[in-house]
Parts: C-alpha cells; structure tokens; sequence
C-alpha cells in the first residue's frame, strides 16, 4: 500500500471519528446519537483494517472483528435502553436524562 | 439461748406488758374492732397494770422488795448488755402511782373521748397505753438501756399524743416543740447514762450510781450535770420549760395523765433515783435547789395571770416540779417523792375535772369556761374544789398541805433565802388555785346556762371521786412514804410551820383581792332562783367562802366591792406580772427569746444550706463539681481555641468549597459528558505524543 | 467453693432473667427469685459447715498467677451479715417489682447484678478482684438509675458514675503501688498486712483507698452525687443503694484500713472523724430544709453514714460495734422508707412534702409502718439505730467527748428533720390528691419484714454483735499493735 492511499485512508478513518464524534455531542436524540456512535466506531474500525494492511498482520483484522462485536452489543443495549425509556416515559431528548447526576 | 432464767419475779414484766399489749391490740390494723371491743381494751390496757403493781408494791411496802430482777444477760467481748427490771422502794411508790392514775385517766378518758371517730379512738387509746407503758418501764427499770427506752418512748408518745389533733397546726406545732426540746434533754441524760455506763462497765442502776458516786478524773461533775439537764428538759424547769404551755393543745386526758405521773414527771423521778450522785456535788445540788427555786416561783407567778384553765395549770406543774427539785437540791429526796405522789394525785384530778367541766364548752379551755360549774357538774366542780384545796396547801385538810409542809421544813434546814422563796411560791400558788376556784363558783353567763352536756357516767365520776378523796386524805401517807423511803421527816421551828401555814390563806385572801367581783358572787342565793340550793352549796357558803369574804373586806378596809381595781396593790401586782411574763395567752418571754435565739438561727442556716438567698443548694456537696468546672475554665477555657483544630476546620471548609464547584461540571447530560470524555482523551492522546516527541 | 456460688448464684440469676425473659416474663422474677433464694441457702450451708474461729471460710482460686491475682475468698461475721443483707435486700427488691412491666426481665438482672457485685466486694481479699468487683457494682447501678429512673434520669446517673468511677481511680492506683512495691507481684490482702510499709507511704495508700469508700459512703463534700441519685432512682434502685451500695463504702473502710494501713490509719482517724463529725450535722441540716422526701431521706443517710465514718475511725471496740449496727440498721430504715416514700409517689405521683399530708385518716396501715420507721430514722430507743448509735457515742466518749457530743447533738437534730417528714406526710390533710390506696399486700411483706428486722435487732442485738465481734477485735487488735 502506497504512503498516500495510507495517509487518505487515515484520514478518512479520522473524518468518520469525528463525524461520529459531532452527531454524539451535537444532537439531542438519542436514537441519531446511537446512529453517530456506531458511525464513530467505524472510524477506529477502519484505521485498524488500513494499518493491519499497510504493516501485513493480521491482529488488525483481528481488532475489527472485536469492534464489531463492541459495536453490536452496544447497538443492542443503547436500543434496549432506548426503548424502555420510550415507553416509559416517551423520551427522544438525552439532555432530559439528568437523573444521573443526583 | 437469750440467757433468760425464768422466775416468778419475771411476772414484773407484766406490769409495762399488759399497757404494751394493748397498744399492740388496739395499733394492730387487720383487727376489726367496734366501739364496744376499743372501749374493753382500753380499759384493759389501762387497768390491768395496776394489778400486779398492786401485788408487787404491797409486797415491797411489807418490807421485801425483790429489788432487780434480770431479764437476760449478754456478754460480746468487752461489752455486757444486763438488762433487768428492778423493785425497789422508790420505783414501787412511783409505780403504784403511775399505774393508778394511768388507770383513772383511761377510765375517765373512756367517756370524755366517747364522741370521737373509731379509728382515731384506737390511736388514742393505743398511744395512751404506750405512753402509760413507757412510764412503767422506765420506773421499773433496772438498768439504763430500760429507762432509756422508757424516757424516750414517752418523748415519742407526748410528740404523737400532743399532735393527736391531726388536722390542728398548732397542736402540730406544739407537739413538735415538745419532741425537740425534751429531746435535748433526752440527749444529755443519753450522754450521762453513757459515761456512767463507761464508769461503770455495766449498764445496772444498782452498779451505775455507785459507779457515779465514786467517779473520779472530774467525770462526777459532768455527769451529774448532764442527769440535770436531762431532768429539767424533761420536766419543763427553767430554762426549757417553754414547750409544756404549748403542749395543751392535745386533749385533756392527755395532758392529765402527762402532767401529773408520767413525763414531766419522770424528771424529778430521774432525779429522786440519781440522787446519791447529785448528793456527791455539792455545787450542782445547790444549782438544782436554785433553779428549782426559780422556777417553783416563776411558774406559780406565771400561773397567777393565766386565761387559760389549761396553760394555769401547765404553770402550776411547772412550778410544783420546781419545788420538788428545790426539795431533791436540799437533800430532801424522799419528801419530793412523797410530793411527787400528792401533786400526781391532784393535779390528774385538777386536769380531769376542768376537762369535764369545760368539755364542749365554746369557750375551749378559757379559764372562763370554767363558770357555772356549780350548777352544771356538781360533782366536777366538787372535785375542782378538792383539788385546787389541795393544791393551794389549806392547811391540815389536805394532802398538799402536809407534803408542802414537809418540803418547806427541810428548805429550812437548808437556808433561809431559798426558803422564803419557796413560801411566796406557797403564796402564789395558793392565789392562782383560789382564782380559778373561784371563776368555777361563778355562775355561768344567761346564755351558757341553759346549755347541758351529756350526764356523767361512772366513767368520769369514778376518777374524779376517788381522786377527790386522795387528795384531800393523802395527806396521811406522806410521813409513810418518806420513812418508807429511808428518809427522816424533816423538822422545822415551829415559827416556820405556823408561817407556812398562814401562807396557803394569805394567797387565798390575795385571789379574793385580785377579783374583786368575784368576791361576791360567791352568795347568790338570790341568783339560784327557783333552784334547789344544793347542800354543797350551803355547806360551802357558810365554811368557806362566807369567811373568805369577809376577811378580804377586811383586808381590803371595806365594806363593798373595790372601786378602782388597778388601784389597789394586788391587782397592780397582777398587772405588774402580766407586763414582766408577757401575758396569758402569748408565749412568755423565755418562748419568743428562744425563738430568735436559737430558732430563727438555726432556720436562717438551714435555709442557707438549701439555697435561699444565696442560691446554692447544698454548697458543700456540689462542691467538686464546682472545683471541676472551676478547672477546666482555667485549664480547658485557655486553650479552648485550639489551633490546630482550627486549622483542620479550615482545610475541612476549602475542601467544601471545592467540591461545590467542583460539583457544578456534573450536569447529568450524555452530550456535556460526552464531550468531556472526548476532551479527556484528546488531552492524554496529546499529552502522549508530546512525550513521545523528542 | 461455696464462697464462690454465693456471688455466682446473684451473677446467674441476672443471666437466665434476662434469657427467661426473652420468652416470658414471670419465667424472669422466678429465675431471680431462685437463684437469690440459692445463694440464702449457701450462705446457711456455709454457717453449718463454717469454722468458729477468725474466718469462717476461706478459699483460693488461682486465676492469673503470672500476675499475682488470684480469687481469694473469705467470709467472716461482718463479711456474712452483709451477704445475708444484699442477698435479702436483693430478693426483697425482687418482689417489690414482681409486677413491673417496663423491660422487667433486665430490671431483674440488673438487681441481681448489683448484688452479686456487692456480694464479690464483701467475700473479696484479693485487692484485684475487689476492686473488679468494687467498679462492677456501678454498672447494674447505674442501669437502674438510668434506664427506670424518673425525670432527670441520665444526669442523676452520670453523676452517680462520674463520681464513683474517679473515686475508684484513687484505689486502683493504690492497689497497683501496693502489688508494684511488694516483693513478690501479689494482691493478696492477708500477705500486704504482714507486710512492713512505711507510714508515709502507709498514708498516701490509705487515702487512696479512703477516697473510694468515703464517695461511695458517702462523706461530704463527696456526697453530691447521693441525692441526685436516691431522687432519681426507682425505688428499688433507692433500696438498694441505701441498703447495699452505702454499705460497700463503709465495709471498705471498716476492712481495710485497720487491717493494711494500722499506723496511717493512727495518723489519718482523727481526720476522719472530724470529716465524720461535720458530716454528721451537715447532712442533718441539709435534711432539714428539704422538701422532696427522697431528697430528705437522702441526706439523713449521708448524716447516719457519717456517724459510721465516726465509729469507725474512732477504732475502740465499742464505735466499731456500734459502726457495724448503724451500718445494718440503717440499711432496714433507709430502705424502708425508700419504699414507703416509693409507694407514696406511684400513687399520687409527688414527693413534695409540702403537698402531701393526711396519710394518717386515709391510709393508717401506711401511717403506722411510717411511724415505726420515723422512730428508727430518731434512733429511738428499741430499734437497731438506736443501739448502733449509742455504741458509736460510748466508744467516742473514749476517744474523745467532743465527737460524742456532736453526735449527740445531730440526734437532736434528727428530730426536726425526721418530724418534718413525718408530719408533713402523715399528719395534716393533703394538699393536692390524697393518697386513698392503703399498703398493698406485696408492698406489706417487704415493710414487715424491714420492721422485724429494726425491732429485732434493735431489742436483741445479739445475732449482730456476735457477728461482727470477730471483725470488731481483729480491727482493735491491729490498730492497737499499730500503736504509736
């Protein structure tokens, strides 16, 4: 792999982090929260794949297999929690959940 | 086991036992008794010692007392505790008396307190007989523990008898001040009968006063005075006479029976038996004869101005006891013993029959009471008469005469002062007996009149008669009992007698002259009216009192009554006495001089100790606390900002004040979280790879 | 071994009230009552198969050699009527409660406790083990106080343990000196009084030991924490610290100084009775102005005790004797009015003498037993005070008639304040409720059995002056060696 495929993978892994990272902090509703975190993951995701390429070892395959499975089960309980407060409470906005801090 | 051989001699014991168990009868709560069963073992309890005393004093009196007769004997270590009764002359005359007039007192008290409610009837009669029984016992005793118990059950008693009126607060009063001050008497024949015993080594009066008279090391003197004090505390002589005129507030037979053989009594008894000890101090029996002086006088001058039947005749025990005690200070133990007998006589007398006489009178015990006794209880006033002759000393006729004739013999012997002393006591005493006779001969006022008690019963008339008759016939045994006693009649010149005489009718002449009203009153036929005129009455018109009058009139230089009665020198001497005594009804001088003497001072320290005024309840106990509190306000207080601490207080606060800013970043927000995270991880990654850069 | 079941039997009376009491309530008073009645028993079986001679028992348990503490037991006639004494006190508290309700199972423990302790402080001769016993007894005490006090509870009982528990620091620190100073390590009380102590050092240990006892006695100025106590106290808390806690106080003093410290004891007695002396009339005094009964009662125990103090010090034959009686009965009258002033408050609920009155027409039962023990609280002649009181006055004309003059004039004193409380309560009419309920049956059997014991022993002191005689002696007979 050449040194700028490389750099513009890594980059791109990058953008997709903080793309994730702003949907996170940016929005209020929980369920495009949850979609933006899955996003963020990606980004780790494929700067592991690019650097298992580029170094030709196969931890880094290895690291996205386990960020998959992190990926769903987080999607799997983020969904559950979210559905328990919908009908609980019918709650979309995160910044109403400050329970948390008492 | 107890070390008690029984004898026949034991049955002495029956004497004091027989009241004792009547008053354990009649004081036992779950025995349900009726007025009927109460009035039987009253009479029981009250009679029935007389009946082994009797046995027991004839014997004695033929000349074979048992003399002491020990219950049981213990010996702990150096200790020895014999106690025993004893039968010896003196305790068998004094015995005999006191069982007698124990015995007409509770006779008569059976009718007097017939109204009373059933329970206080047990405890009268219940405390009647203990009191009764303590007196037996401490005349029979035969060591000092017994007379002791005795001496100072009879304290307890007057206390309980004199408060028998529960609800009256001055009858509370008076009994308290009874117990107090005979109590300090009790204290110092305690003490007395405690050195002796410490002479001694044994508690036997048959050892103790031979012990006393041969103590050495100056202890005779102090014990002889202690035995004084302890007598005349007892017997209210000056200067601790001012309990006995309060003590009238308790019923009548009660002061009967205190007055005439038992406590006030016991003084001179006490006396009569240690009287070889006083005999061996010469100074302390003239101390004895002086005092005893002093108060015969004092008491027959204070008598003199009494309103009250009962306060006249509180003085007049007061005074009689004095001459009996100026009697046992010239040496002359047994002609006070023979008086002891005459004086119980009349004086239970006297007290019985003003109390039936005044009994449900709305007047109490005001000497006016008395009036119009004539008409109303002839008998009683028949016995008043008898008594107050006797009282008074009228010569030859009566008992008191002869036992004041042979006491003022043997004050002769001993000097002349004490014994004119002793004469103008005869004089007053004679003047303050006529005076109430006299008021007794008045007829009652209009409204009075009509008014009459319950008829006597045999139970009032029985005492009274027979005590009548004692004290005008008495007068026989007196020369008996002083031979029986071991002693000599006493002689005197025969001027002395002839003066002593004239004594008793000069004093009466001076009640006549004190009362100038009263000296015609007693011829009011006229007055009588429709009513028989009763032999007692004419019998005593024309011997006595028609004579009597006609001698003050004499006295007197007139014809009439006295016009201007201040005037004339007998009433300015009443007048005289009443302003120096501090009048009839008020405590005397001696009462209120105590009271701020010792009373107020000794309340001022007691409240002192309690907190008033000050502020501090008993300021010695709380004073350890006080030294704690002290200390740790100088040790403690000092360092009381402690620095230290102070500073960790203040780390204590900073670290507050952080943890609330600190504490205002939680905002509970997932994106405010989120976002800290984010800036964390980006600073450690940037923190990383600045250490990584070289 | 018999020595010890009479402080264990008390001990497990209190420990199976207490479990008994778990499941039923009567199971409680009966586990008390018989193991109280146990300990009678032993005592009686002690008396048959005791010596006749100094002691009637002895014996010796090794507990902690190494330390030179052992459980040295030893009861002679003193040591045994004041056994007997809190044994019946103990059981007479026990049936006074019978019918309590407020945590009764521990209201029994903490009686049987209490006499347990008292009972360990009068058999103990190891200095060690009494003094174990000697801050043991506050524990069961100061429950009572606290626990079924009246109002002001907690302070009352603070105090009583404040008091008690620094005084306890001066024989604790005594008892340490001694075993610290011996040849050998040993606490034994028979080997200290063979041994030769210097007189300087003889008077620091006595006044160590004399602080306990005359707080517990108590003695002024130590005596603060009494009334407060005796005030707040339930009523058999009342009985059983006049009865059995005053006399630990004083059996302490009549025990030890005489035997440990005879020429201290020369030096310090007439301190003693000086303090005795004061105590006497100040404690009178006080009594005079007080208007809550138990407070009354209070400090006449503190003037009675101060006579005990007196006799005691005075070290002849006859003060001690008479010590040894007044001890005993002021135990019975002290105790009897406790209750009757007991039974009073729980059935008009005041103590305050000015409104009380009239017990004589509504209640004469109660009138009657309150005159008997007014008469003994006198020292009339005919009960027990009497006689102790008089043996205290003979041995101090002795020693010296200022003393017995003082004593003889607070029995004069005794009379304000004993009419006070007499006629306040019995004569008169009440000023607030009268009290209409006579003695009860249960109340009945105790005061009788308070009023057997004042006559008897007051008319046939015999059974108390053999006892103590074989103290008393020793006691003369040390001070005597002693003798400077």
């Amino acid at each position: 792999m050449s040194d700028t495929a490389f750099t513009g993978l890594i980059l791109l892994a990058g953008a997709l982090f903080a793309v994730g990272c702003f949907g996170v902090l940016a929005r209020r509703a929980i369920l495009v929260q949850l979609l933006s975190l899955e996003i963020a993951l990606s980004g780790p995701a494929l700067a592991f794949i690019v650097a298992g390429a580029r170094h030709g070892q196969a931890a880094g395959q290895g690291m996205f297999v386990l960020i998959l499975v992190l990926a769903a089960a987080e999607v799997a309980l983020g969904l559950a929690l979210y559905l328990r407060l919908r009908r609980r409470s019918d709650v979309t906005d995160s910044d109403t959940l400050r329970e948390l801090r008492h | 086991m107890f070390g008690i051989v029984w004898t026949t001699d034991l049955l002495l014991l029956t004497i004091p036992s027989i009241a004792l168990t009547g008053f354990m009868l009649l004081g036992l709560d779950p025995l349900r008794l009726r007025a009927f069963e109460i009035r039987v073992l009253a009479i029981l309890g009250g009679v029935g010692p007389l009946i082994p005393m009797l046995v027991f004093a004839t014997e004695c009196f033929h000349g074979s007392c048992i003399g002491a007769v020990p219950i049981f004997t213990l010996v702990v270590g150096e200790s020895t505790v014999a106690l025993a009764l004893q039968l010896d002359p003196l305790s068998a005359l004094v015995g005999l008396t006191v069982s007698i007039i124990g015995a007409a007192v509770i006779l008569y008290s059976v009718a007097y307190m017939a109204g009373t409610a059933l329970g206080d009837l047990r405890r009268f009669f219940a405390l009647m007989h203990l009191f009764l029984a303590a007196m037996l016992t401490m005349v029979l005793a035969g060591d000092s523990i017994v007379l002791f118990l005795g001496w100072e059950m009879m304290g307890l008693c007057s206390y309980l008898l004199i408060a028998y009126n529960t609800t009256s607060a001055q009858a509370i009063r008076a009994g308290r001040k009874a117990f107090i001050m005979t109590r300090f008497a009790d204290a110092m024949l305690l003490a007395a009968l405690l050195l002796l015993f410490l002479e001694a080594n044994s508690v036997r009066l048959d050892a103790l006063i031979p012990a006393g008279v041969a103590a050495q090391d100056g202890m005779r003197p102090i014990i002889a005075a202690l035995l004084l004090g302890g007598a005349i505390g007892k017997s209210a002589q000056l200067p601790l006479h001012t309990w006995l005129p309060s003590a009238m507030a308790g019923p009548t037979p009660v002061s009967a029976l205190l007055h005439s053989a038992t406590m006030v009594a016991a003084g001179a008894v006490l006396l009569i038996r240690f009287a070889p000890i006083l005999a061996a101090e010469p100074l302390l029996q003239a101390l004895t004869a002086i005092l005893g002086a002093a108060t015969a006088l004092f008491g027959a001058a204070s008598a003199l101005v009494q309103q009250d039947v009962k306060r006249l005749l509180a003085y007049s025990s007061i005074s009689q006891i004095g001459t009996m005690m100026l009697s046992i200070g010239v040496g002359a133990p047994q002609a006070a013993a023979a008086h002891f007998v005459v004086h119980a006589i009349f004086k239970s007398l006297l007290f019985l029959a003003a109390g039936d006489i005044a009994h449900h009178s709305p007047q109490g015990t005001a000497l006016a009471a008395l009036r119009g006794a004539r008409q109303r209880k002839p008998l009683a006033f028949l016995a008043f008469l008898a008594g107050a002759a006797s009282l008074a000393g009228l010569p030859v006729i009566t008992a008191g005469w002869w036992s004041k004739e042979a006491m003022l013999a043997a004050v002769w012997s001993a000097g002349p002062i004490l014994w004119v002393v002793a004469l103008a006591t005869a004089v007053l005493t004679a003047a303050y007996a006529t005076r109430a006779a006299l008021v007794a001969a008045q007829p009652a006022p209009a409204a009075e009149a009509a008014q009459d008690d319950s008829s006597d019963t045999g139970y009032t008339l029985f005492p009274l008669a027979f005590l009548g008759f004692g004290a005008l016939l008495a007068g026989g045994l007196v020369n008996p009992i002083i031979r029986f006693l071991g002693g000599d009649m006493p002689h005197a010149p025969a001027f002395t007698l002839a003066v002593a005489a004239i004594a008793p009718i000069a004093g009466a002449v001076l009640a006549l002259a004190l009362a100038p009203g009263a000296a015609d009153t007693p011829m009011p036929a006229a007055r009588t009216g429709g009513r028989r005129a009763s032999v007692v009455d004419r019998v005593l018109r024309v011997l006595v009192i028609q004579p009597f009058v006609r001698l003050v009139r004499w006295v007197n230089g007139q014809d009439g009554g006295v016009e201007d009665p201040v005037g004339t020198g007998p009433a300015r001497l009443v007048v005289w006495l009443r302003r120096t005594l501090a009048g009839p009804t008020a405590p005397d001088r001696a009462d209120r001089l105590y009271k701020r003497a010792f009373v107020l001072p000794f309340l001022q320290l007691v409240r002192r100790l309690n907190g008033y005024g000050s502020g501090v309840v008993d300021p010695l106990g709380n004073l350890p606390a006080r030294a704690v509190l002290r200390l740790q306000r100088a040790l403690a207080d000092a360092l009381a900002p402690d620095w230290i601490d102070r500073w960790w207080r203040r780390i204590g606060a900073a670290l507050l004040s952080i943890w609330t800013s600190a504490r205002r970043l939680q905002t509970g927000r997932v994106r405010d979280h989120g976002l800290a995270m984010v800036a964390g991880t980006a600073g450690l990654l940037l923190l990383a790879w600045g250490y990584s850069w070289h | 071994m018999a020595l010890t079941l009479l402080i264990l039997f008390p001990f497990l009376g209190g420990v199976f009230a207490l479990l008994a009491g778990k499941a039923e309530a009567t199971a409680a008073r009966i586990a008390a009552a018989v193991f109280l009645i146990c300990g009678l028993l032993t005592l009686a079986w002690v008396v048959q198969h005791g010596d006749s001679g100094r002691w009637i028992m002895q014996s010796r348990h090794a507990w902690a050699p190494a330390l030179g503490v052992n459980i040295i037991l030893a009861i002679d006639g003193l040591s045994f009527i004041l056994v007997a004494l809190s044994l019946a006190l103990g059981l007479l508290t026990v049936v006074l409660s019978w019918n309590s309700t407020d945590r009764a199972p521990l209201l029994h423990a903490a009686l049987c406790w209490t006499v347990a302790a008292s009972n360990g402080v009068f058999l103990s001769f190891d200095l060690v083990v009494f003094v174990f016993f000697w801050e043991m007894m506050l524990i069961p005490a100061f429950l009572l106080i606290a626990i079924w006090g009246h109002a002001n509870r907690e302070a009352a009982a603070m105090k009583f343990l404040i008091f008690n528990a620094i005084a306890g620091l001066g024989l604790l620190a005594a008892v340490f000196w001694i075993g610290a100073t011996g040849p050998t390590l040993s606490f034994d009380a028979f080997e200290v009084a063979k041994r030769d102590i210097p007189v300087a050092a003889q008077i620091w240990l006595l006044l160590g030991f004399a602080l306990a006892f005359m707080v517990k006695l108590p003695a002024p100025p130590f005596h603060a924490w009494l009334p407060d106590a005796h005030t707040e106290a339930p009523t058999v808390g009342s009985i059983l610290l006049a009865g059995l806690l005053l006399k630990t106080g004083a059996y302490g003093l009549f025990r030890f100084p005489a035997m440990l410290f005879p020429e201290g004891m020369h030096v310090l007695a007439p301190w003693g009775m000086a303090l005795g002396a004061f105590g006497t009339i100040y404690g009178a005094l006080v009594a005079c102005g007080q208007t809550d009964a138990k407070r009354l009662v209070a400090y006449t125990s503190v003037a009675h005790m101060s006579v005990v103090l007196m006799g005691i010090c005075g070290g002849v034959h006859f003060s001690l004797m008479g010590a040894g009686i007044v001890m005993v009965a002021h135990a019975f009258s002290a105790s009897a009015l406790f209750l009757l002033i007991g039974a009073i408050h729980d059935r008009v609920h005041t103590r305050d003498l000015r409104e009380l009155g009239g017990l004589q027409r509504s209640a004469p039962r109660f009138a009657a037993a309150f005159a008997l023990f007014f008469a003994a609280t006198l020292a009339m002649p005919g009960t027990a005070n009497f006689l102790g009181e008089a043996l205290v006055i003979t041995g101090l004309f002795q020693v010296n008639w200022v003393y017995a003059s003082i004593t003889l004039v607070s029995l004069v004193i005794s009379v304000v304040y004993g009419t006070r409380l007499f006629q306040r309560i019995v004569f008169g009419t009440a000023r607030k409720t009268p009290v209409s309920l006579d003695l009860s049956f249960r109340e009945l059997g105790p005061v009788i059995a308070l009023a057997i014991g004042t006559l008897l022993f007051g008319l046939l002191p015999q059974f108390l002056m053999f006892g103590l005689d074989t103290a008393v002696n020793s006691a003369v007979d040390s001070l005597n060696a002693a003798a400077p």
